[in-house]
């Protein structure tokens, strides 16, 4: 410690090391990943997100949803993600491709929200996840500051909720989705991890141990 | 010792503190003022997670944005301004000439301070960027950067010009935090906001840096103030004082590499997680060698040593409790439930902010030249921030099992998971209470410490011929 150079080099040489191990190296090995062409149905997976859905996730992310939901379904055999539905193969680095920020989350206070589009038994419509959010419910909050009431003036919106008891708004009015909540809504609807790339398939230990258990 | 825990012995009064009063009390206040804002937050937080309907109306504290504004008040707002403080005043006595360049301290805390407001209102109305630990939107972060070159500025002067060839633990956590946070932030800045890496990249990018906010930059302030103040406080040497290099290096080489413990089983290369089990068993090196160092503290005593126990039990159990959580087999059933949050209300309430109270009780009557005003509310908001503590940490860990149970191991559905975990989640929700009452107790003392340090300033201006006779 007496050597002040060679204390600030250290310091600087142990975070280098960190960074560049962690940071670059990943980089160095995910960084170049490319969509996956499909010979068998001609499209490359994933594909991008449409605009509509691409500008959603920045409401995703400046609403903070990430601090209840995740993102990302961990392998068969590692947590229920499979059986709760949530998708049938483990999330890989390929699905967040064309994700500008991936919001993989880290806390499940609500479901996890890849393959939303794709539910068993039945997914969400835009309409249910539009009364969801404006509604909420006792597990979620509302997000009334996304939703407009105001008169029917002629004809009624096409983004109008359709809304029943107590939270219907009054004869006359409507509650139409924004632009945000219309995004917000695309976005859920899109990200899936649907495609079976070749690194996601799960690992095939048992058919290589099985030689083996049978002798 | 003998004298009372809340009084700056005549003896131990430095001929620097005087020149360096004001700028470290800004520092000190502004640190406290976050911090019941933070408290203010966590509570509003802590109420969202029972009664999820509660201002979620109000688009600037829809839960998602609360706990952002409640994270950045509590790290970069609290945290930030008081382990600077420390610090800064550490290396200044440690180095053995009074502070210099403390205008750039001076305005550097106050762009510091701006910028954080800035930022928390650019949280509040949807610019935050979205990373975990680094929502702060993206206009203030270099500035932020900058303010703390700034504010860290008299301490590296300090460091580089010490007068004594040997150096003490407490200078090496506090020079390497100042020097570190510009290092990696600008770093991580770089690859996350001006040229963004692709896809889950950005994400093991986000994580690394949130770790190396606690492990390189907060932490090591943090226990530059328990190296410096525990001996002064016993009155004895640090028993096993020679191993605090192991510790310091240990933490400085791999304290960034255990944040793969939240991405175990995600969509990111399988090394990182393994790589944070390596760290966290190595890390057990750095507890063991804090516990040996610190021990003498388990005796008790002043109000200061009362809050460096507390935070040595609490660091040291996080620490143990983090490293059996990295493993795979037991994240299975603590990842992504309120055991996560637990162990981080652990290691920030509990030790990272212990340390810092510690730190601050000890520091501040020696820089004002006072006692403590109201020494009841002092140990008032000890008795509260402990009791808030125990109560959150054992109420989340409470609510992590329970939710493992009907997360993992069942189809239950969320609403009914929630009504479940109602009892524990009430129970923090009263801990986060205690911790904003202990903590509006400090700020009122501080305040009135503040008030009359000033006053008496303010008395020997008037009277500047009688001060000089």
């Amino acid at each position: 410690m007496k050597n002040r150079p060679l204390f600030l080099f250290g310091l600087f040489l142990a975070v280098l090391t960190s960074w560049a191990g962690f940071v670059l190296g990943s980089h160095g090995q995910l960084g170049a990943l490319t969509p996956f062409f499909d010979e068998a149905d001609g499209q490359s997976h994933p594909a991008r997100l449409p605009g509509l859905a691409a500008r959603g996730q920045l409401v995703y992310a400046d609403l903070g949803c990430a601090a209840c939901h995740t993102q990302q379904v961990r392998r068969p055999g590692y947590g229920n993600d499979q059986a709760r539905g949530w998708g049938e193969r483990q999330s890989v680095a390929r699905d967040y491709l064309f994700h500008a920020q991936p919001q993989l989350g880290a806390s499940r206070l609500g479901p996890d929200l890849m393959n939303l589009a794709s539910r068993k038994p039945q997914a969400p419509s835009a309409e249910d996840l539009h009364r969801l959010l404006y509604t909420g419910s006792a597990a979620h909050p509302a997000f009334p500051f996304l939703y407009e009431t105001r008169e029917i003036a002629g004809e009624a919106s096409r983004h109008a909720v359709r809304l029943s008891g107590a939270a219907a708004p009054k004869a006359g009015s409507e509650v139409v989705a924004t632009e945000r909540a219309q995004t917000l809504v695309a976005y859920l609807l899109n990200v899936n991890s649907g495609f079976e790339y070749p690194e996601a398939r799960p690992l095939p230990a048992k058919s290589a141990a099985s030689p083996e258990a049978k002798k | 010792m003998s004298t009372p825990p809340t009084q700056a012995s005549a003896a131990d009064a430095s001929p620097f503190d005087g020149g360096a009063r004001w700028p470290l009390t800004l520092l000190a206040g502004s640190a406290l003022v976050w911090l019941v804002v933070g408290s203010l937050l966590a509570l509003l937080t802590g109420i969202q997670l029972h009664t999820p309907s509660f201002l979620a109306d109000c688009s600037a504290f829809t839960h998602g944005r609360a706990q952002a504004l409640r994270e950045t008040a509590f790290l970069y707002g609290w945290a930030g301004n008081a382990g600077v403080g420390l610090g800064l005043w550490i290396l200044g006595r440690l180095g053995g000439h009074p502070l210099r360049a403390l205008n750039w301290a001076v305005v550097g805390t106050v762009f510091w301070n701006l910028a954080l407001l800035g930022g928390m209102v650019g949280i509040a109305t949807g610019s935050m960027t979205g990373f975990a630990g680094l929502q702060l939107p993206r206009a203030v972060q270099p500035v932020l950067v900058a303010a703390f070159c700034a504010m860290a500025l008299p301490g590296v002067l300090a460091w580089a010009g010490r007068k004594r060839e040997g150096t003490y633990a407490a200078q090496w956590y506090a020079a390497a935090a100042l020097f570190l946070l510009p290092w990696f932030w600008t770093a991580t800045q770089a690859v996350l906001l001006w040229s963004p890496l692709r896809g889950v990249v950005q994400t093991i990018a986000a994580s690394w840096h949130a770790q190396s906010v606690v492990a390189l930059w907060l932490m090591p302030l943090a226990l530059a103030a328990a190296y410096y103040v525990i001996p002064k406080q016993t009155g004895k040497l640090l028993p096993g004082y020679e191993s605090a290099p192991l510790a310091f290096w240990t933490l400085i080489v791999v304290g960034g590499w255990s944040f793969g413990r939240h991405l175990i089983g995600g969509p990111v290369p399988a090394w990182i997680p393994t790589m944070a089990v390596v760290a966290q068993c190595l890390l057990l090196f750095h507890f063991l060698v804090i516990w040996l160092n610190f021990r003498g503290v388990l005796a008790g005593g002043s109000v200061t040593l009362q809050y460096m126990r507390f935070g040595l039990v609490a660091y040291v159990l996080t620490g143990l409790a983090e490293t059996i959580a990295s493993f795979r087999g037991v994240a299975v059933h603590t990842q992504f439930t309120l055991f996560g949050p637990a162990l981080e209300t652990l290691l920030l309430q509990g030790a990272l902010s212990m340390f810092l109270f510690g730190g601050l009780v000890h520091q501040l009557p020696r820089v004002t030249g006072r006692d403590w005003a109201l020494p009841s509310f002092v140990s008032g908001h000890s008795s509260l921030v402990m009791l808030g503590v125990v109560v959150s940490v054992l109420s989340l860990g409470w609510a992590g099992f329970a939710q493992d149970a009907l997360l993992n191991h069942s189809q239950t559905p969320f609403a009914e998971i929630l009504a479940q975990l109602k009892m524990p989640l009430l129970l923090h929700t009263a801990g986060q209470f205690a911790l904003l009452a202990g903590n509006v107790l400090l700020l009122v003392a501080f305040l009135r410490s503040a008030l009359s340090c000033c006053q008496a300033e303010g008395a020997s201006v008037l009277r500047p011929a009688s001060s000089a006779s």
